[in-house]
């Protein structure tokens, strides 16, 4: 019976014009959208993928050089795309691509797509994700908000229920038909895409892009659902189809415009973080109470100092096997970086505070529980961004290291001598392994749980509701 | 006249009896007035953070003076003392925050190389950037159509539904007048709310008063007026209500949300940006080569420049502060060509924005409202010439010391020159998107004018 | 004698207005019943109640011996509705409209049985396989109709079936509803018409708020002494 239903829905909006036409419109936006999408995430990652190379070589080309001038050569870190960034690119826009690795300071990540265009990106950028999550919303509002009150204004609610089937029945199968519908208008572009992400060269494909794919999938198929499944909700709630229209696409506005922006924004003024520059600047007085790479004066340097001479039991540092100037500076690195470190987890546990406002609106608001789980599954959310800078960080201490460990092992005189140019080819170049999706999980756990409590919630209390709703 | 004071009174009657209306009038003016607040909040953390700044370069120097504690070497200090350039918004930033989010409101300097530097960025939450601004130029541009769309929806359709149509126009009253003081009461409630918001932001804001009160005033009237346009386009139609309201938040959809992001698109394929990240790699070859070529090239290239050190006592040593600020000079003008190409890139590529945003009358009036209080690109890329500007008087400033061996006293850190950059507006844009916003509002009601005259109005 | 529809001491009260007060009826399968009365009278709250679509305040509706309220799906085997306004799916045809219903009430007929009762019924073999909103209100009434029987109804229930029909429309309507009504289907129809109740009808009751105050058989009532009836109890 239920069947029955679905297939007059599905039917009758098949043939409805306006939702060919409006359907026709969202498809093409998608598959346009995969499509620049994929070229524009062919571009960048392939000028990041050349400059890599580019400083990777230069690294390893490097002349005779004495190391500690290696490790203000230093090296740049690009971010490579995620593979899924082409159907949502998240926060992507809005981070930096590339940073500059050396020794005694940690840059920041600089040139984001936002800084090389004008305000105009603020309006919101055309990916997949952004068709998925407003424009598909809208266009299965407009497919459903007269399911119900259309069927009671003409009569024909009566007309079904006088054969004997249940309200109950009549909604599942209505949602069931629309629900088709909506997978019609979706399913080519997913497929598209899936196709172009399994088959592209250029996509590292696997077991993890499968995984996080078939996630995105049924994400959205829950979504959709609870989009259809509310529509109807409402439709069956409402006296007229105008009221219905109107109080969905009051929520649609509500919940796509004004509460994302509302949240962030008050996140931001509730747990206010300082400036770059007033960080590095605590940083450096911090580090200060330790040993200081570059101040041979300093007493914890000498103190160094003292306890090398009497470690290997000789007078004066001539006599040493090692630099001290090498293992003075790997140990301020080493404190340097363990303040810096502190003051950066400070920095990110202030964003995530800030971030949770947001987060625990997605219970409220689905759009917001999909927009985090969809950057999350594609990997350009804010806590993939941290991995990144992090990996960033760990390299460029490593390589710090290694060269202060080179230096130090160079013995008394080293500023004077150089170490040969075949040392640098031995030096590991900065490969960056994004995160697979069990490392992620635990940052998708929320979004998902409420989207799933809303796709039950509303199919259990909402079609309860339905049952009640007047007929005569 | 007098049938018009009536129907404009009876409007107001209906109005408060539509409690879902003042319901979102109410709202519109919360979230307005939410919008003003967290604009002059955003701006005034701002600006607390670049008044903090002198301080952390005041904290720089005791530290030097501590290192240092007689005459010094200036190259020391020029490599371990930093400054800041710093950006001051202008008061009219509160109203309209732009990009001055996204991009940093100052730079970190130290006497090396510029190009590294220039690029920095401040610490941001990408979430936040992303989910962007609510201040009021976000209310006005995104919100406030809503509300005239909420209000014109059913400007005639209702009374056509509710066959009251017929009753009023059988009445000795022309359909002209009916849908005048519809519309005019409307408007009073529309630009009432709107006026209302932005004399209390500008308030609120301590904005100067110049010209640019009008201006802000004059745009936002302009926007209300081209969807009013717009409204009374779909009313002429005469289709039911519910059509309405579809078509109307189809256009609001089409201008506000697609065109922008679709434009975002072709732009960033028509005017792609010669990389930032091909110019840093470039700067640092060009500065670390400096260590490794002869030090009498460098210095003669340097020489070719700056005449006037020439006669400097040659360079024996196997290092030594002068010789090293130069190669990092030679370096920043090695990529000055793309440095300058990445900068005029940026502006093509707003340039080309502005051009066309005459096809969205939202991307105009953001566009517009940026301008006017110069939180956009253009203001950027001017705050990092000046920026540049205030590193050469910084090289300016040493160069005695370090190439006439000058010792760098405690006293001279109190001669170092500083910086200070605020916000201009961008006139010239202001007034054009003000001309193309007349355009618009222009050509919405020639439309709606001919449609009026070709369609009489149909009472049922 | 079991009787297919029931009603005893049936009571609606609406928020505002008590639109039944304490109903008794009983309608025996071959019977047409014809419910007369004036607007509000209670006539459309008598059907919805057989149907279950609204709640009776007291009382009891039963069908085929059934009660309503206990049984709101059951008792649908045996009914069938036909609204005033026959509203179909617009976008569908008359066909796939009645394949719909008639699944819904749980039989699968091939297309041929399909197209067979819809022109049983009256419809134009041409106008089968077009879309029903090209069709006229006598045409959508027709795929009503083939609603009902296809679905072998032991009582249909019209809501004033026969306004807005043209004169042709209304007696090819009668017609069949005396060919159903032989074969043993008992019809309860609202109507306005008393002329056409006299015609079809078995017998005829007169609601009056919310009360039946008369009811006659047909065959002893020529059509004056109806409207005679009629009159003095809308008066």
């Amino acid at each position: 019976m239920m069947h029955s239903i679905a297939q007059k829905e599905f039917i009758s909006t098949l043939r409805d014009r306006r939702f060919g036409v409006l359907s026709a419109l969202v498809l093409a936006l998608l598959l346009a959208a995969t499509l620049v999408g994929r070229a524009s995430y062919r571009t960048l990652q392939q000028e990041r993928q050349l400059a890599q190379a580019t400083v990777n070589e230069q690294f390893r080309n490097q002349p005779a050089r004495h190391p500690h001038r290696v490790a203000h050569y230093g090296s740049f870190a690009f971010r490579p795309k995620s593979g899924l960034s082409l159907l949502d690119a998240g926060v992507d826009s809005f981070t930096g691509s590339a940073v500059f690795l050396e020794a005694h300071q940690q840059n920041s990540v600089n040139f984001s797509p936002a800084q090389q265009s004008g305000s105009l990106i603020r309006f919101g950028e055309m990916t997949v994700a952004f068709v998925l999550q407003l424009l598909v919303p809208l266009l299965i509002i407009f497919l459903c908000f007269g399911a119900f009150t259309q069927e009671r204004e003409t009569g024909t609610l009566k007309l079904l229920l006088s054969q004997g089937v249940t309200i109950r029945q009549v909604a599942w199968g209505k949602i069931l038909g629309y629900s088709q519908a909506v997978a019609l208008v979706v399913a080519p572009a997913l497929a598209l895409a899936a196709v172009l992400l399994f088959t592209g060269e250029e996509f590292a494909s696997g077991v993890d892009l499968a995984a996080r794919l078939t996630l995105f999938v049924v994400s959205y198929a829950v979504y959709f659902f609870l989009f259809v499944v509310g529509a109807v909700v409402v439709s069956a709630g409402q006296s007229s189809s105008r009221a219905a229209l109107v109080t969905l696409l009051g929520f649609w506005i509500l919940s796509g415009i004004i509460l994302p922006k509302a949240t962030a924004n008050l996140g931001a003024s509730l747990y206010p973080t300082t400036t770059k520059a007033q960080m590095d600047a605590e940083v450096h007085e911090q580090a200060q109470h330790g040993l200081n790479g570059h101040d041979p004066q300093d007493k914890r340097a000498a103190a160094l100092k003292a306890d090398l001479l009497k470690k290997y039991g000789v007078d004066s540092e001539d006599k040493l096997p090692v630099s001290v100037a090498g293992l003075q500076m790997a140990a301020g690195e080493e404190y340097s970086t363990r303040v810096y470190q502190q003051h950066f987890a400070a920095l990110n546990a202030t964003y995530q505070r800030q971030n949770r406002l947001s987060d625990w609106a997605g219970l409220l608001n689905p759009y917001q529980a999909i927009r985090p789980l969809s950057m999350g599954l594609a990997g350009s959310d804010f806590a993939h961004y941290v991995h990144f800078q992090q990996a960033a960080e760990s390299y460029r201490y490593d390589l710090v290291q290694r060269l202060n460990g080179l230096q130090a092992s160079m013995g008394y005189g080293d500023k004077e001598r150089r170490l040969d140019a075949s040392t640098w080819r031995a030096v590991p170049v900065f490969m960056y392994q994004a995160p697979t999706l069990g490392w992620a999980w635990p940052h998708l756990f929320l979004p998902m749980a409420a989207l799933l409590l809303w796709a039950g919630l509303l199919s259990w209390i909402g079609l309860r509701l339905i049952a009640t709703t007047p007929v005569a | 006249m007098h049938l018009f004071r009536i129907l404009f009174f009876y409007e107001w009657r209906h109005f408060r009896a539509a409690r879902g209306l003042v319901l979102l009038c109410c709202l519109l003016l919360a979230t307005g007035l939410y919008g003003i607040y967290y604009g002059t909040t955003e701006i005034e953390r701002q600006r607390q953070h670049l008044a903090n700044l002198p301080e952390l370069t005041r904290r720089n120097v005791d530290e030097l003076k501590v290192k240092f504690p007689g005459p010094a070497d200036a190259g020391d200090i020029g490599y371990y003392h930093s400054t800041f350039a710093m950006h001051h918004p202008d008061r009219w930033a509160a109203l309209s925050l732009g990009l001055r989010d996204v991009n940093p409101s100052y730079v970190k300097l130290r006497l090396l190389g510029l190009q590294n530097q220039l690029y920095a960025t401040d610490n941001t939450n990408p979430m936040k950037v992303l989910s962007g601004n609510f201040d009021l130029a976000f209310v006005l541009v995104y919100l406030l159509p809503l509300l005239i769309i909420a209000l014109c929806f059913n400007l005639l359709s209702s009374e056509r539904e509710e066959g009251i149509l017929v009753v009023l126009l059988a009445q000795p009253v022309r359909p002209a007048v009916v849908v005048g003081a519809k519309l005019a009461f409307r408007l009073v409630v529309v630009l009432g709310l709107a006026g209302l918001l932005s004399v209390v932001g500008m308030l609120w804001a301590q904005v100067p008063l110049d010209g640019r009160v009008i201006m802000w005033l004059s745009l936002t009237v302009l926007y209300c007026l081209f969807w009013f346009g717009v409204s009374l386009v779909v009313t002429a139609l005469q289709r039911p209500s519910a059509v309405n309201a579809v078509a109307l938040l189809g256009v609001w959809l089409l201008l506000v949300v697609l065109v922008p992001s679709l434009l975002n698109l072709s732009v960033a394929t028509a005017r792609p940006v010669p990389q930032g990240i091909a110019l840093t790699i470039k700067q640092r070859e060009e500065i670390h080569g400096g260590w490794d070529r002869p030090k009498t090239e460098t210095m003669n290239r340097f020489f070719a420049l700056y005449p006037q050190w020439r006669d400097t006592a040659t360079i024996r040593e196997r290092f030594v502060w002068r010789w090293y600020y130069a190669f990092q000079h030679l370096g920043d003008l090695a990529v000055a060509p793309q440095a300058a190409a990445y900068a005029h890139g940026l502006q093509q590529r707003y340039d080309l924005v502005e051009q066309l945003n005459l096809l969205s009358p939202a991307i105009n009036a953001q566009t517009s409202f940026n301008a006017l209080a110069g939180t956009d690109l253009p203001t950027h890329l001017q705050f990092q010439r000046s920026a540049t500007r205030f590193h050469d008087s910084l090289r300016a400033f040493y160069y005695p010391f370090l190439f006439g061996k000058v010792e760098f006293t405690h006293a001279d850190y109190a001669r170092e020159p500083t910086h200070s950059f605020t916000s201009q507006p961008e006139l010239p844009t202001l007034y054009r998107g003000l001309v193309k916003l007349l355009l618009s509002v222009a050509a919405v009601y020639g439309l709606g004018a001919v449609l009026w005259r070709v369609r009489p109005i149909i009472p049922r | 004698m079991t009787y297919i529809l029931e009603a005893k001491e049936l009571r609606k009260q609406y928020a505002d207005k008590l639109a039944l007060r304490g109903l008794n009826l009983q309608i025996a399968p071959g019977e047409v019943f014809c419910l007369l009365g004036q607007n509000g009278a209670g006539k459309s709250t008598t059907i919805n109640l057989f149907l279950g679509f609204v709640q009776p305040t007291a009382g009891a509706a039963f069908v085929n011996g059934l009660e309503v309220a206990t049984n709101p799906i059951k008792i649908k085997e045996y009914l069938a509705y036909i609204p005033e306004q026959v509203m179909l799916y617009p976008h569908l045809t008359g066909l796939e409209n009645l394949a719909l219903f008639s699944s819904l009430a749980g039989y699968k007929y091939p297309q041929w049985e399909l197209v067979q009762y819809l022109t049983d019924a009256g419809l134009p073999a041409e106008a089968v396989q077009r879309r029903v909103g090209t069709y006229s209100k006598g045409m959508r009434q027709k795929v009503g109709i083939a609603i009902a029987v296809a679905k072998h109804a032991k009582v249909l229930l019209l809501d004033e079936p026969t306004s807005g029909l043209d004169p042709k429309a209304s007696n090819e309507f009668s017609e069949l509803l005396r060919r159903l009504s032989g074969q043993g289907t008992a019809v309860l129809m609202a109507t306005h018409d008393i002329f056409r109740a006299k015609e079809v009808g078995t017998r005829v009751g007169i609601m009056r708020e919310g009360e039946l105050v008369d009811v006659r058989p047909t065959a002893t009532l020529n059509a004056q002494e109806l409207e005679q009836l009629y009159l003095t109890f809308m008066n």
